[in-house]
């Protein structure tokens, strides 16, 4: 199925450009440094994962992209315009699935719910809902509320809301790391197949390095906090993967080995 | 560890519980009644007696002349209390600088106790129905503007986060999170109101009115019909009754959510 009435301008290549940003907590008479110095871009349709140490800042830099959160310096910008507030193309997975879906709404109505704000009439959001709950596996729970259903579950939930706001980037904060490994691993296939059936940029952030080597086409890794880009690194496996043959290959253990050595280096230079 | 539901019939298990449910009762109406055979108890007439009362006093056109309006004035109130209580709750829980702005002045007026306004109120609006519903807004209002505020300052920040992503502001933010986040505390709030609307009911009728259940009972009892007295105290009790359970069955719908979701955070 193809999203006609999707028309992504792809004039500007970079969908979303982070430049110099900057994270400074004060508090009681101390400031805390966040986010030291961060400079990525990301081109239209790709999907890029960050990892970095835990406590490296990881979500306070998501924040900022996403606009809930006002940087202390530096700018983001989401396809040339800056990023002030949530700007209208992107959408956000959180890792806190149980608490970013509304008890009181039923699946359909979560999905559906931005889409009233935006406005749209009532059979494109219907044809939208229809379409994101069926591309995640759930059409059949529609009417359920969100807390009968599996954690898995629910971050499906999370993740047809995002897909059906036609999002131009889609930012997703460690969205598995609360969900057991075989349930992970399906999440994780579905995320590169909704990455490659529907036209969006996606910034996955993970601790998990094996994840985010299987997931992305590259990895950037983060220092520890104060945050620094330690390293950029283009995942150069094939376009088609599986949880068995990618992650037994040659090449998917090299990349590992890579990000983890600039993990442990980022460990050992802020100690 | 549950115990198997099958081991007992159903029938049986419907006696049972009809039986723990009335045993208290029985009791306790069977007590009255050996405390109120024995001699010269004129202040105290058996259940029995009541009973018969009841039924004269009630059942008759005194119930649309004082109970009804009794009734009307209480929800009234109660609804003006419910509306006042709720919309100045989420306009304080969502600014922190209204919060500071009013909470000296709140916390004074939360002290002073909802009986004390009726000869205030008598003065400034009067001894009609207007200052009777008066005495019960004012007195409702504390516990549901308190729990509003509450209600809407514990909205979930990764749901309210969850809002400004995908740009859900303003009326449908204030319905769909806001209100909708709060209902468990706003219930909360409603329910305490409501026991407060009743006394402040009877109260007010009680103090300053010529008619109504207050008035009826202050009136039995100056005119030493005693059985009729207690045929209203009888009867208060049992509006108290009913409008609980009404409240329960609002309640169940209006949160069926959050139970829904307390179940399932309980189960694991």
């Amino acid at each position: 199925m193809n999203r006609d009435i999707r028309t992504h301008s792809q004039e500007g290549p970079d969908v979303l450009d982070v430049n110099g940003l900057r994270k400074t907590y004060a508090s009681a008479g101390r400031a805390v440094e966040a986010v030291h110095d961060l400079t990525f871009r990301l081109r239209a349709g790709e999907l890029a994962c960050l990892v970095g140490p835990s406590g490296c800042g990881k979500t306070t830099l998501l924040k900022c992209v996403a606009g809930l959160l006002a940087p202390t310096g530096g700018t983001v910008a989401v396809a040339g315009h800056p990023v002030h507030s949530p700007p209208p193309d992107m959408a956000v997975v959180f890792q806190e699935y149980g608490r970013s879906l509304f008890p009181w709404l039923t699946v359909r109505g979560n999905v559906e719910l931005p889409l009233k704000e935006k406005r749209l009439p009532r059979a494109r959001r219907n044809a939208l809902v229809e379409e994101a709950l069926e591309a995640v596996g759930l059409a059949a729970s529609a009417s359920s509320h969100p807390w009968e259903l599996s954690g898995g579950m629910q971050q499906r939930v999370a993740i047809a809301r995002a897909i059906a706001y036609e999002p131009r980037v889609l930012l997703m904060d460690e969205p598995f790391a609360a969900v057991d490994a075989q349930t992970r691993a399906d999440l994780e296939d579905l995320v590169r197949g909704l990455w490659q059936r529907f036209d969006m940029t996606v910034l996955f952030v993970t601790h998990d390095i094996d994840e985010a080597v299987y997931l992305g086409q590259r990895v950037l890794v983060l220092s520890s906090a104060p945050t620094v880009v330690q390293d950029d690194i283009e995942i150069d496996l094939p376009e088609q993967r599986d949880q068995l043959t990618t992650r037994s290959a040659q090449r998917f253990t090299e990349l590992r080995a890579r990000v983890h050595g600039q993990i442990q280096q980022a460990k050992r230079a802020s100690t | 560890m549950s115990t198997n539901p099958r081991s007992v019939s159903a029938p049986a298990r419907a006696l049972s519980f009809l039986a723990r449910l009335l045993l208290l009762p029985a009791l306790l109406v069977g007590v009255w009644w050996w405390a109120a055979s024995g001699e010269g108890s004129f202040y105290l007439p058996t259940p029995g007696t009541v009973a018969t009362t009841f039924g004269e006093v009630w059942l008759s056109e005194r119930f649309l002349t004082d109970a009804l309006p009794s009734i009307g004035l209480l929800l009234t109130g109660f609804a003006l209390a419910a509306v006042l209580g709720v919309g100045a709750g989420v306009a304080l829980g969502l600014s922190r600088t209204l919060r500071d702005l009013t909470e000296p002045v709140l916390e004074f007026l939360r002290a002073v106790p909802p009986p004390v306004l009726v000869p205030l109120l008598m003065l400034l609006v009067g001894l009609d129905s207007t200052m009777r519903v008066a005495v019960i807004a004012s007195g409702c209002v504390w516990p549901v503007l308190l729990n509003t505020i509450e209600g809407v300052r514990s909205v979930d920040p990764v749901l309210s986060d969850t809002c400004r992503v995908y740009r859900i502001r303003g009326r449908r933010r204030l319905t769909t999170l806001v209100l909708r986040s709060a209902s468990p505390q706003i219930m909360t709030g409603l329910r305490q109101a409501l026991s407060i609307a009743v006394i402040l009911m009877v109260i007010s009728e009680m103090f300053a009115s010529s008619s109504g259940l207050g008035f009826a009972v202050v009136q039995f009892q100056r005119g030493f019909a005693i059985p009729e007295m207690w045929t209203g105290i009888v009867l208060l009790g049992l509006l108290g009754v009913a409008l609980s359970l009404l409240f329960g069955q609002v309640e169940k719908r209006v949160l069926s959510w959050h139970r829904g979701l307390r179940a399932t955070a309980r189960g694991g």
